[in-house]
């Protein structure tokens, strides 16, 4: 019997609007509880909702991006049900008309491109936040300290159809989602501030049933780690389940991030009745074309259309994707460094590899205010020269990241650059073939082994400043006559 | 000369004379509620102490001619669902018994701009649900006419303060007749104006598609003053609207509509008498007097109760013991929030939110919900196109007269009843006003409704300023002055 999974995503993305979705409250990032309040967002009596037309922006520009098909008259709407968090035991949220519906994502898993379809984009207002204590749940909390600072809060929430079918698309999608949110510039993106938070329903059936499982949803992650994890945990635990033959129920379940399982949070017998309506306060809400017109010029260029241009420099899909999802300044770097050494591969291993790794090994955050992006480019061109070996290379750039200096004058510094000369290299090598005349005589009796020796003594003698490919071609000829 | 029965106009005359102080009608407004507030219980609270600075500021403008306002000066008094800040906004309610408001209505800030004084909070039915002013969580209100009778409802407590001469005018809110129909019952104006016009921002709302704030008053002018000072658009308000008012004629060249539907069976000869008088004039001075028949007005009460219930049961959804007003403790959270809504909301509330949640519920939405806002719109389409033959609708305000205390409070269904002819105003938007125009048999005030369509209130109070002229209603109550 064989089995598959499906799963689908819903994500909240809380917007990086300086006010709350229906009151003019600062958002705030702050520990301190309640200081960022008004008479809307904490549920007084007669207050009233005026939506943010800059959360609206944000979410048409997602919806957009996303290719959903823009419903112009969208309308806000009331779901119902009580939380000590939730201010008027209302949530305005969207229901039947949401801005975006019916679009399409495109991923990248290595080498291969996928396409994960989006089932609707729509708007909601974010709670405040409970701190249950004596246990974390509220059915069994002895007191619960609540914070309104986050309450309205502009969210978007983005669900996917059941469409995902392992915890490595799974992540590639939400990788995809808060690469796009950042590029929008709609979100901070930070995952370990709760910016995105996903629910996954997972349900697991025969391949060729073409029904869905019991679904099984489990409720706010914020990490990729948990995501891939809490995914392949419950496959596993509901593929367990049917194949012993019993019924999986459908409920809500919670990852445990430290005894790394699922387990049971509410069963769903039904689903929740939220007595969806039309919130009278804010009738007749509908995106105008000139606001969709408006909204259109604001796009910048997404991802997909980033790694389509980046692959025209020569790199991979995989290194495409790589660079698209790394900081701005990174890209930036890259296309300047690539236009000036016309060497992608180059390029892009220099600042993926050896650029960022040095600079997260010596902690730096930040280039220097010295390092100049053509720095990256000499270094790459010096070693294409053969001015400089690789090893120098490492140890110039290592050198202009902590010290104010430029590539060559370490290179000179140091006495780095390369000697290329034959016939001051043929004068060494005669000198290390007088030195080493056992060695010699090893190699001409069939230890080739020890070829590289030699090389290495002459390194070493010339202070690496020799072109070690040139000595080694001139030491073997030298062995040869 | 009594200047608590002057209209508003007068008393600015005499105060910009000099020939009385605000003061000293001050004074006079709240003799009165000293000698009537025992027997009517038109109040909630009464202000006097705090506002005789106010008073003796507004003393000092009119001696140094400084008052630019017709308000300056004016004792007003409001209904308890519209916050002061830092005053009680109680709603008649024991979940808000204690509960002070930290802002101002936008209705208030306005007439604080104006100068008024206000005189107190006045008794309404609890959340303003209720047609007598019986269901109050404070004690009943009686009719200033006679004490045996309700003074109708829910703004009972602003129509009796202005019929015992305890204030000059009051504000009151209209959802299915809370103005017009006590004003009715007190022989006073009542004015429901145009949805959106006034903003809403700051009352606590109990069907926010269908409330609106408004004046009750002796005169139609005072109305017009008034209006005129609270209304415009809000910013704070998503529902307010910019308030260009349409002209329409009011002389005799106007076509007057006279609603077949509520001059039938269920009003009472004696209400349509009052209608008939009225259109006897108007066509002795030329008006051109029709028929009209809106058969959809038959399901006014149906519609109404299940749109308000629904809207109602998320609206009061907030009130749950968690940030503010009464918390009655439990062994968790959600039992506290059962146990405050429990014991806080009196029995009608608790009928509507239950009204309401069925409506909305799963299964049952479009059954009961969705029809009658299908039905609610298919009322504001017939409106629309019977004022493009009429001009303004005539029809009684209340069924019957003022019925007597404890009548209908065991037959909820007989106490809707009587807000038959002032809903369809609400459910379409319109601008309504009850115009006193003559006593029954038992010496109770009995009045007419006028309706218009929406943005005409200027033109609508001019017309009926007409009819108050030629009906010379005399508006005193006898005993309290």
């Amino acid at each position: 019997m064989s089995l598959k999974p499906t799963i689908g995503i819903e994500t909240h993305i809380e917007l990086n609007t300086n006010t709350k979705m229906f009151c003019r409250c600062a958002v705030v990032d702050t520990d301190e509880p309640n200081i960022s309040l008004c008479p809307t967002c904490i549920g007084l009596p007669g207050a009233l909702p005026v939506p943010n037309k800059k959360a609206i922006e944000f979410i048409t520009l997602l919806a957009i991006s996303t290719g959903c098909e823009i419903t112009s008259k969208g309308m806000f709407h009331r779901k119902n049900y009580f939380y000590p968090d939730l201010p008027k035991n209302y949530q305005i949220s969207q229901f039947d008309l949401p801005v975006g519906l019916n679009g399409e994502l495109e991923i990248v898993i290595d080498e291969n491109k996928d396409y994960i379809q989006i089932e609707r984009v729509h708007m909601e207002e974010d709670t405040g936040k409970s701190s249950h204590s004596g246990s974390g749940r509220i059915e069994s909390a002895t007191s619960t300290a609540l914070d309104f600072n986050r309450s309205g809060v502009p969210l978007v929430e983005i669900v996917t159809k059941p469409v995902i079918s392992s915890s490595k698309q799974a992540v590639a999608y939400i990788e995809e989602l808060r690469q796009l949110s950042i590029d929008l510039n709609i979100s901070e993106g930070r995952l370990e501030k709760g910016n995105l938070r996903f629910d996954a329903n997972i349900s697991v059936a025969h391949e060729d049933s073409n029904e869905l499982g019991t679904k099984v949803e489990i409720k706010n992650m914020n990490s990729l780690r948990s995501l891939e994890r809490a995914i392949d945990y419950e496959i596993q635990r509901q593929t367990k389940a049917l194949e012993e033959g019993v019924e999986i129920v459908q409920e809500t379940r919670h990852w445990d991030e430290n005894k790394e399982v699922t387990s049971t949070m509410r069963s769903k017998e039904g689903s929740a009745d939220y007595r969806y309506f039309s919130d009278p306060d804010l009738p007749n809400m509908f995106l105008s074309e000139e606001f969709i017109k408006e909204v259109e010029t604001l796009m910048p260029l997404l991802p997909k259309a980033q790694r389509e241009e980046l692959m025209t420099t020569g790199l991979s899909l995989s290194q495409s994707n790589i660079l698209c999802k790394s900081d701005d300044w990174i890209k930036k770097l890259y296309v300047k460094v690539f236009d000036q050494t016309k060497d992608s591969v180059a390029s892009y291993n220099w600042i993926t590899g050896e650029l960022q790794g040095q600079m997260r090994k010596a902690n730096i955050e930040v280039l220097p205010e010295w390092f100049n992006d053509d720095y990256l480019s000499e270094i790459i061109e010096l070693i294409k020269g053969n001015k400089i070996s690789f090893t120098s290379a490492k140890i110039i750039l290592t050198e202009i990241l902590t010290t104010e200096s430029t590539p060559s004058k370490v290179a000179k510094q140091k006495n780095l650059f390369q000697e290329n000369d034959s016939k001051k290299i043929s004068e060494m090598i005669n000198q290390i073939i007088q030195e080493n005349q056992d060695i010699v005589d090893r190699i001409k009796s069939g230890e080739d082994k020890l070829v590289g020796f030699l090389v290495g003594q002459l390194m070493k003698q010339s202070n690496g400043s020799v072109n070690p490919g040139l000595a080694k071609e001139l030491l073997l000829k030298e062995l040869e006559g | 000369m009594d200047a608590s029965n002057l209209s508003i106009r007068e008393i600015n005359s005499l105060f910009t004379k000099k020939e009385l102080k605000p003061s000293e009608l001050y004074s006079k407004v709240f003799e009165n509620a000293a000698n009537s507030e025992a027997a009517l219980h038109a109040h909630l609270t009464l202000f006097e102490e705090e506002n005789i600075k106010k008073a003796t500021e507004s003393d000092k403008r009119f001696s140094n001619g400084e008052s630019t306002s017709l308000l300056d000066g004016i004792p007003i008094a409001i209904k308890d669902n519209i916050n002061i800040k830092n005053y009680k906004t109680t709603c008649s309610s024991k979940m808000l018994s204690n509960y002070t408001s930290p802002y101002d209505a936008t209705v208030i800030e306005k007439l604080k701009e104006q100068n008024t004084l206000f005189t107190g909070k006045t008794n309404l039915d609890e959340f303003a649900m209720g047609s007598s002013t019986e269901n109050s969580a404070f004690g009943l209100t009686k009719n200033p006419w006679n004490t045996d009778y309700v003074p109708g409802g829910s703004s009972g407590g602003s129509a009796a303060s202005v019929g015992a001469r305890s204030s000059i005018a009051a504000l009151g809110s209209d959802t299915g007749g809370s103005i017009r129909q006590p004003a009715s019952f007190c022989g006073l104006v009542g004015f429901k104006p145009t949805y959106g016009t006034v903003s809403r921002f700051g009352l606590v709302a109990f069907a926010s598609s269908l409330d609106q704030i408004g004046p009750i008053t002796k005169t139609v002018d005072d109305s017009r003053i008034i209006f005129s000072s609270i209304s415009g658009e809000d910013s704070r308000d998503a529902t307010s609207v910019i308030n260009n008012q349409l002209d329409i004629p009011s002389d005799n060249t106007a076509t007057i509509g006279v609603i077949k539907e509520l001059m039938e069976d269920g009003i009472s000869d004696e209400a349509k008498n009052e209608v008939n008088k009225v259109v006897q004039i108007l066509k002795s001075k030329g008006y051109k007097v029709k028929e009209i028949s809106i058969p959809v007005i038959k399901l006014s009460i149906s519609i109404y109760y299940l749109i308000a219930p629904a809207e109602c049961s998320a609206n009061l959804a907030r009130f749950d013991g968690v940030r503010y007003g009464l918390r009655v403790d439990g062994n968790t959270s959600y039992e506290m929030m059962e146990n405050t809504r429990a014991e806080g909301f009196g029995a009608e509330v608790k009928r509507r939110i239950l009204l309401g949640t069925y409506a909305l519920s799963a299964g049952y939405y479009d059954e009961y919900y969705g029809k009658a806002l299908l039905a609610r719109k298919e009322m504001i389409d017939e409106f629309a196109k019977t004022f493009k033959d009429v001009d303004y609708l005539i029809s009684p305000t209340t069924p019957t007269q003022a019925f007597k205390s404890g009548e209908k409070t065991s037959n909820p269904l007989e106490m809707y009843m009587s807000d038959l002819c002032t809903i369809p105003a609400n459910l379409a938007g319109l601008p309504a006003i009850s115009i006193p125009t003559g006593l029954s048999k038992d010496e109770l005030p009995l009045g007419v409704q006028v309706m218009s369509k929406p943005l005409s209130d200027n033109s609508l109070l001019d017309f009926s300023e007409i009819i108050e002229n030629e009906v010379q209603f005399d508006g005193q109550p006898k005993g309290w002055l």
